[in-house]
């Protein structure tokens, strides 16, 4: 499945890839995220557990980066296990183009998933990672519009 | 499965004060969406709170122009009582076609609502007729209680005691259900009350949502040829292996003018 969407941040392009590129941001951004950590200048690895209705699944994944373009565009590669529930996997192809002070984030997200969950699932996955995408990108977009209106305040 | 508590209170306080206290823990009404998840281990709850215990939980009452119903009444129950036959036949008609019959008598009002899977039959009642969910703690308009995929007004430790509808002057709902589960590809719940018209829709979005342009069409004049196009744009809509967003944007027009026609009918 694929989806696209956008986001207005309201930071600067710089300032918005370095808060995408910052693993605290990520942390409290990405839905469910437990442990996040950066070990080389692409990889990431991470714990999340994704609660859907009934379901709670514990995945613990890698994200890689690619076609690192600084500061205008990336490709996230990103592949998860979550034991018996199954797995997960695909990629984000974010771009970011400036838009006067602020900065536009345009996504579009491939995802796949396999096992149980999509045995069992098949008919909720597409809104599950419609949702998921969603919440990152406001979540992000809210987080770093405190942060902004933080720092301007306290100028 | 994995190891877990089980608890069965016997009253309301109680079941709170179990949910409230432990963050892993899960309300069990009727199970028929927990259960499966925690046999194919895609939830492991460290603990069950059974609210099959709880008698405030129970009966059907009808009492002037409004309907209520306990949230542990089962599907089945609604199908066959008296006072909804009486007060809401279209609900009655609504819990008779839920699932299949394991369901029905294991299935509950409360848990299907706080469940709110995106396609579950009961939500398109409650939105549709503009019922009040009761809970331990308050009252939730239907137009605030559904949220998302999944996801209710409801806080933790909180749990619905009855969901009060009022009566319509007359009501009917129409699914197309996919063969296999009976779950609602596409259903839509209308009803015609005192001075307002509703539409709900289950099945086709994320989650359960009003169709306001059939609403005021309907308002205007409570005739299925009125719908023959009004469209739902597919922009947002499910899509899977069972039907496209398309496919189900096309079926909320039809199921819409079955249940205008049904409910015209009486039947």
């Amino acid at each position: 499945m694929e989806m696209t969407g956008e986001q207005l941040i309201p930071l600067p392009q710089e300032a918005t890839w370095r808060a995408l590129n910052d693993t605290a941001i990520l942390k409290v951004c990405i839905p469910g995220c437990e442990t996040i950590e950066q070990v080389s200048d692409t990889e990431y690895q991470l714990t999340m557990t994704a609660k859907v209705g009934p379901v709670s699944a514990k995945f613990k994944g890698k994200m890689t980066l690619s076609e690192v373009d600084v500061p205008h565009s990336y490709t996230l590669v990103f592949e998860g296990q979550g034991g018996v529930a199954g797995f997960a996997k695909g990629q984000a192809n974010v771009r970011l183009t400036p838009e006067s002070e602020a900065t536009k984030l345009g996504y579009t997200v491939k995802a796949m998933v396999g096992g149980k969950l999509a045995q069992v699932g098949s008919r909720l996955i597409d809104g599950v990672a419609r949702k998921i995408a969603e919440q990152f990108f406001s979540a992000f977009n809210k987080h770093v519009t405190g942060t902004a209106a933080g720092s301007a305040a306290g100028e | 499965m994995r190891a877990f508590d089980y608890h069965r209170p016997a009253t309301l306080k109680e079941a709170a004060s179990l949910l409230r206290k432990n963050e892993n823990a899960r309300a069990l009404s009727g199970g028929q969406s927990l259960i499966p998840a925690l046999k194919l281990r895609l939830a492991a709850p460290a603990a069950l709170v059974d609210l099959g215990a709880i008698e405030e939980l129970r009966g059907i009452k009808l009492d002037g122009a409004v309907l209520t119903v306990g949230a542990m009444v089962r599907h089945s129950e609604v199908a066959t009582s008296r006072d909804v036959a009486i007060g809401i036949p279209a609900l009655a008609r609504l819990a008779e076609d839920i699932g299949d019959r394991q369901v029905r008598n294991m299935g509950t009002l409360g848990g299907a609502l706080a469940n709110n899977d995106p396609a579950a039959d009961y939500p398109a009642a409650v939105l549709g007729l503009g019922a009040t969910i009761h809970t331990n703690k308050r009252a939730i308009a239907a137009d605030k209680f559904f949220l998302g995929l999944y996801e209710t007004a409801l806080k933790r430790g909180e749990i619905i005691t009855s969901v009060a509808f009022p009566l319509p002057k007359r009501a009917a709902y129409a699914k197309f259900a996919n063969p296999a589960s009976r779950f609602a590809l596409v259903g839509v719940f209308v009803s015609e009350g005192a001075g307002s018209v509703r539409v709900a829709v289950t099945g086709a979005a994320p989650c359960v949502f009003r169709a306001k342009d059939m609403e005021k069409k309907l308002a205007a004049n409570f005739a299925p040829d009125v719908l023959a196009k009004v469209r739902v744009p597919p922009d947002g809509l499910n899509s899977d292996i069972h039907a496209s967003a398309e496919y189900r944007a096309h079926l909320i027009t039809v199921m819409a003018k079955r249940a205008v026609a049904a409910a015209v009918a009486g039947k």
